[in-house]
């Protein structure tokens, strides 16, 4: 129990630090252009919503944990936050406006700054994968891509 | 966690976002493709050049320890929740017209089919043959991993095919989808569509697409977010299931046929 307990906090500080790090974010990038989105009282008010949604979305995948539907079991974590944000978001207006006074791209880059940490000590397994697989990655991720936008293309058309 | 080396890898990230968000949004115009450099590209190389291993020294050595490196990697993911949080809120206020499309949203799913139809071919016209099961049976997530490891173990041909897949999108994926994503909307492709068809099943590549879409076009921000977190949220309800009774057995299929011409 105390370990469980003791891997929540974890998790909320993990949390406020990358809303910490999506604040600091937004106001260097109004240092570099002023006409970027302004940190107001209702950025602030954001950036806890989606600290609120995270840990929410947190303990949902947690208890879901405990049910014998393995579908529900392996819904990945990331899926349960943005189900929470959407559903809150539907019920209360308030949230919308005050997630949307946060930058969007502001919210990317300490992320991909982590990931870029993240990934270090993988680039010495690169070089066990052959060039052949790098190509065939290449087709595969633009085979997704295209193919997918391709349909939506051909549907959104038909749509008007 | 030694506390010193945490401070400096806090102290790390606050000067790698400073210096990706100084140099800003970058355009390489060649002919009438252009491609933009959002900040969030060179905070992943920057990091990634710095964690060389030759470079490696002094306060590096410190920030790139291997607690360090381990707790990113650990609670990336917990680190991005807000980000998912965020989708959230775009999807709600476009609730109507993403349920009035609907049925594009879920016939581009059938996209997720396109690692085979296109992979598939290339891989075995240069040569690979079992390998090139695990790498194309997906985008080689954690969905496909889990699938070959069950069914072929990672320790096979196909079992390597899906590893080495999954350390490339790991390590290329967000660079090389923020890279495409406008490449397509100058060949004429609209946002939307190309918005929709950014919910690959990888969060990282989703961002990828999708922030450059919205770099591009500010105006149509809020719909170009809202359809990629929406489309991303159906294929982690239906990515499994297209996987497995779509995918597979077409990989299956084509391999065959195609490794069989081959012969003759």
């Amino acid at each position: 129990m105390k370990a469980g307990l003791n891997q929540y906090v974890k998790y909320a500080l993990v949390l406020l630090l990358s809303i910490a790090l999506i604040l600091f974010t937004q106001e260097i990038k109004l240092v570099k252009n002023p006409e970027s989105t302004p940190v107001t009282w209702l950025t602030i008010a954001g950036l806890f919503s989606l600290y609120l949604f995270s840990m929410m979305g947190i303990g949902i995948s947690q208890m879901m944990k405990k049910i014998d539907i393995s579908f529900l079991r392996n819904f990945p974590i990331l899926g349960w936050v943005s189900i929470t944000s959407l559903v809150m978001c539907l019920i209360f207006d308030f949230f919308v406006t005050a997630i949307q006074a946060v930058d969007f791209l502001s919210i990317t880059t300490p992320i991909l700054t982590f990931a870029g940490i993240s990934v270090v000590d993988r680039l010495a397994d690169l070089r066990k994968s052959s060039w052949k697989i790098g190509l065939v990655a290449v087709f595969v991720f633009i085979g997704t891509y295209v193919v997918s936008a391709l349909i939506a293309q051909f549907g959104l058309t038909l749509a008007g | 966690m030694n506390k010193v080396n945490a401070v400096l890898l806090l102290v790390f990230a606050l000067v790698i976002i400073t210096i990706a968000e100084l140099i800003g949004i970058q355009s390489i115009t060649i002919g009438s493709i252009t491609i933009s450099l959002l900040p969030l590209v060179f905070a992943i190389i920057i990091t990634m050049v710095l964690g060389m291993k030759v470079l490696r020294a002094g306060p590096l050595k410190r920030i790139y320890s291997k607690q360090n490196v381990d707790f990113s990697s650990k609670y990336l993911i917990f680190i991005m929740l807000p980000l998912m949080a965020r989708y959230g809120a775009d999807v709600a206020p476009q609730m109507g017209e993403i349920l009035q499309v609907g049925w594009v949203f879920i016939f581009q799913e059938l996209g997720n089919l396109g690692t085979v139809l296109i992979g598939l071919p290339i891989a075995l016209l240069i040569g690979l043959r079992r390998e090139a099961i695990g790498a194309t049976l997906g985008i080689g997530r954690e969905g496909e991993l889990a699938y070959i490891s069950e069914k072929y173990t990672l320790e096979s041909d196909e079992g390597r095919g899906v590893l080495s897949l999954y350390i490339i999108g790991t390590i290329f994926g967000a660079l090389f989808f923020s890279i495409i994503a406008p490449v397509l909307l100058d060949l004429g492709f609209r946002p939307e569509a190309l918005a929709m068809a950014s919910g690959v099943g990888s969060s990282s590549m989703m961002t990828g697409a999708s922030s450059t879409l919205v770099a591009r076009l500010p105006e149509m921000e809020s719909t170009i977010t809202s359809y990629a977190a929406a489309s991303q949220l159906l294929t982690s309800f239906l990515g499994t299931f297209t996987m497995i009774f779509l995918a597979a057995p077409l990989q299956q299929f084509m391999y065959k046929f195609l490794v069989r011409s081959d012969r003759t």
